[in-house]
């Protein structure tokens, strides 16, 4: 274990990592970046550019075929059972389609956050303990859906769903945050009202949140650095506004043109 | 490439040569009409039908080359190639339609002859006064022996009762080692979820009646032996058919609860349990059901309950018991299928 961080303040270095799946698809070929505590690194490119397996390598949701990745210092490349979830119960993450269990209450989700920590038994018992309840009360209210908190998760609205899943993963106590395009299936108002709390999350929690998305209207608005995946390399890393129309065809290809939202 | 356009061949051929020889063998028999020492030497039937095969074969591939269509390319043609099957006509008039036509025609009049069916023996003025007679005495049950009749109903029903209760368990756990989705991961999975589904498809196709007639000999005869093979039956067939509920289920729960770093049985419990409760249930009540109805039948076998009395009665012609007995069934049966899908509707 070389656990050589060259910046006190990374958090993740991902170094030539490699994703091949089993049907021979190379996802991703030689990815290597640094990502810093208290960052909104926000991962653009096409569809099938290897954005979402890129994230699901980091809390190992898939299992990466080469090259490694530090977490905090330490090589999280080799770990195997307990280990990985441990690494996932660092890392909360959220979904297009919000991934929560639509027969059970809004507190119910939430509280499934605290499942790394609580015994097996006792989960399923329903035995949470008081502070994993408060905790999950707290962030529901900071999210501004205390009120819905006995609601099944199927009766609200998409946007309510995906701030329930950004309360679930708050309640985790994560070192980072993951969002894979956490707002490609609401609509451009109740876009931005999510983006706003993964905003106030970054904030005011401090939290690392990297991210990806479809629009880069959206980019500029709420990322702090951007990156840049085609074909399954790094094509581009740096300032958001700093991508200009040469670099956007680059990204998207010749004769793609940027639409936006408001 | 060439395995797409092999297979339906082949398949093709195999299947109009066994048509033909059905066809002409049947005929055959027609004509000739064979002793029982004919038809049970097997040496010169085989021989007989094998060359009839050889036959059917060859002008099946002889047809299709010339553009008549047969059955067997009428079913097994990939799909490309039925599209560009020319102009459309009546399907009468083509020859596959006659085929199909022909071979159903010589299955109904073999049929009639080995069912050995005969309208003399159907409108014999005697025996259908003795028929109406028994119909008669069915009709007015005999309501002394109700008491009883109840007391083996009722048995009946825990029988059934109680397989499905201690089958659901079983089948809830061995559901999800059965199932594609939870085992694929590993090659032990895999193997594990191979064996079971294996395991489930003998017991299931295994009627219980022969499972009540092993375990008669096993546990003695009684409602034991019933609800013993009930049971069996219910496992296989229960755990088959929650597996594929959990094989059907969304993925995005189980992947939101695995990235919470939840262990294995907290994500079958959260992310998969939810979604396949209804299901299970309704399911449950319809097996519950169906072991009423099968766990008569078993009875007869010596399971006990209500079939043993039923078997009983009839070995002594009894018949107005016999029908006491059989409205008995018929109202319980009737009640536990409205009860059954008035709950499945309920839950939906
Ligand atoms: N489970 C899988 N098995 C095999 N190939 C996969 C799998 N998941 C993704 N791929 C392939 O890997 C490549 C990258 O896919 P990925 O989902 O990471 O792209 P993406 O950038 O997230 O695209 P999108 O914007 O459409 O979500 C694609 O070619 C895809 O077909
Ligand atoms: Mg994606």
């Amino acid at each position: 274990m070389s656990a050589r961080v060259s910046n006190p303040e990374t958090i993740l270095s991902v170094r030539d990592l490699e994703k091949t799946y089993p049907n021979g698809v190379r996802a991703l070929k030689g990815v290597s970046f640094d990502v810093k505590r208290g960052e909104f690194l926000v991962i653009i490119g096409l569809s099938g550019s290897g954005k979402s397996t890129m994230l699901r390598c980091l809390n190992r949701l898939h299992d990466p075929t080469g090259g490694r990745i530090l977490f905090k210092g330490r090589d999280v490349t080799g770990i195997e059972g307990q280990g990985v979830l441990e690494l996932r119960s660092r890392i909360g993450m959220i979904f297009q389609h919000f991934n929560l269990i639509p027969r059970h209450t809004v507190i119910g989700n939430v509280l499934s956050g605290a499942l790394s920590r609580t015994s097996t038994l006792k989960s399923v018992l329903g035995l949470w303990s008081r502070e994993d309840r408060e905790k999950a009360m707290r962030y529901l209210r900071l999210v501004g859906i205390g009120d819905k908190a006995y609601y099944r998760a199927a009766q609200l609205s998409g946007g309510q769903q995906q701030r329930v899943a950004i309360a679930r993963a708050l309640t985790q106590s994560p070192d980072v945050l993951l969002a894979d395009e956490p707002v490609a299936s609401l609509d451009p108002a109740t876009c931005h009202t999510v983006m706003d709390y993964l905003k106030k999350v970054n904030q005011e929690l401090g939290l690392t949140i990297i991210c990806n998305l479809h629009f880069l209207s959206l980019v500029r608005q709420y990322a702090t650095r951007v990156i840049a995946l085609k074909g399954g390399e790094v094509v581009y890393e740096g300032d958001p506004n700093s991508i200009d129309d040469a670099w956007f065809q680059r990204i998207y290809g010749e004769g793609a043109k940027e639409v936006h939202i408001n | 490439m060439t395995q797409t356009s092999i297979g339906p061949a082949v398949r093709r051929t195999i299947f109009d040569a066994f048509v033909f020889a059905y066809v002409a063998f049947a005929l055959y028999a027609l004509a000739t009409n064979p002793t029982e020492e004919m038809l049970l030497d097997l040496e010169r039937n085989a021989a007989l039908a094998g060359s009839l095969a050889l036959v059917g074969a060859a002008a099946s591939l002889a047809f299709n080359k010339s553009g008549c269509r047969t059955l067997g390319e009428v079913l097994f043609a990939p799909a490309h190639k039925r599209q560009a099957a020319g102009e459309p006509k009546a399907w009468f008039k083509t020859f596959w339609g006659q085929q199909a036509v022909v071979t159903t025609l010589v299955t109904l009049v073999a049929g009639l002859i080995v069912t050995e069916f005969s309208l003399v023996a159907l409108l014999d003025r005697e025996r259908i006064s003795q028929a109406s007679k028994l119909l008669g005495q069915l009709f007015n049950p005999g309501w002394a022996i109700l008491p009883t009749v109840v007391l083996h109903m009722v048995q009946t029903v825990y029988m059934a009762f109680v397989a499905t209760a201690i089958a659901v368990p079983i089948a809830f756990a061995l559901s999800f080692l059965s199932a594609k989705n939870i085992m694929r991961s590993s090659a032990a999975g895999l193997a594990t979820y191979t064996i079971l589904r294996v395991i489930f498809n003998v017991s299931r196709s295994i009627e219980p009646i022969i499972w009540a007639i092993i375990f008669a000999l096993w546990v003695g005869f009684g409602p034991f032996a019933g609800m013993l093979a009930l049971m069996i039956q219910s496992i296989a067939s229960l755990a088959k058919q929650y597996s594929e509920y959990v094989e059907g289920v969304d993925e995005g729960p189980i992947e939101g609860i695995r990235s919470t770093g939840a262990t294995m049985l907290q994500t079958v419990w959260f992310a998969i349990v939810p979604q396949v409760t209804l299901p299970y249930i309704s399911y449950t009540i319809y097996r519950w059901d169906t072991n009423v109805r099968m766990a008569t039948i078993i009875g007869f076998v010596g399971g006990g309950g209500i079939g043993k009395l039923l078997i009983e009665y009839q070995l002594q012609g009894a018949w107005p018991e016999v029908g006491c007995i059989l409205l008995v069934v018929a109202f319980v049966v009737w009640v536990m299928d409205a009860f059954s899908a008035y709950v499945r509707e309920a839950i939906k």
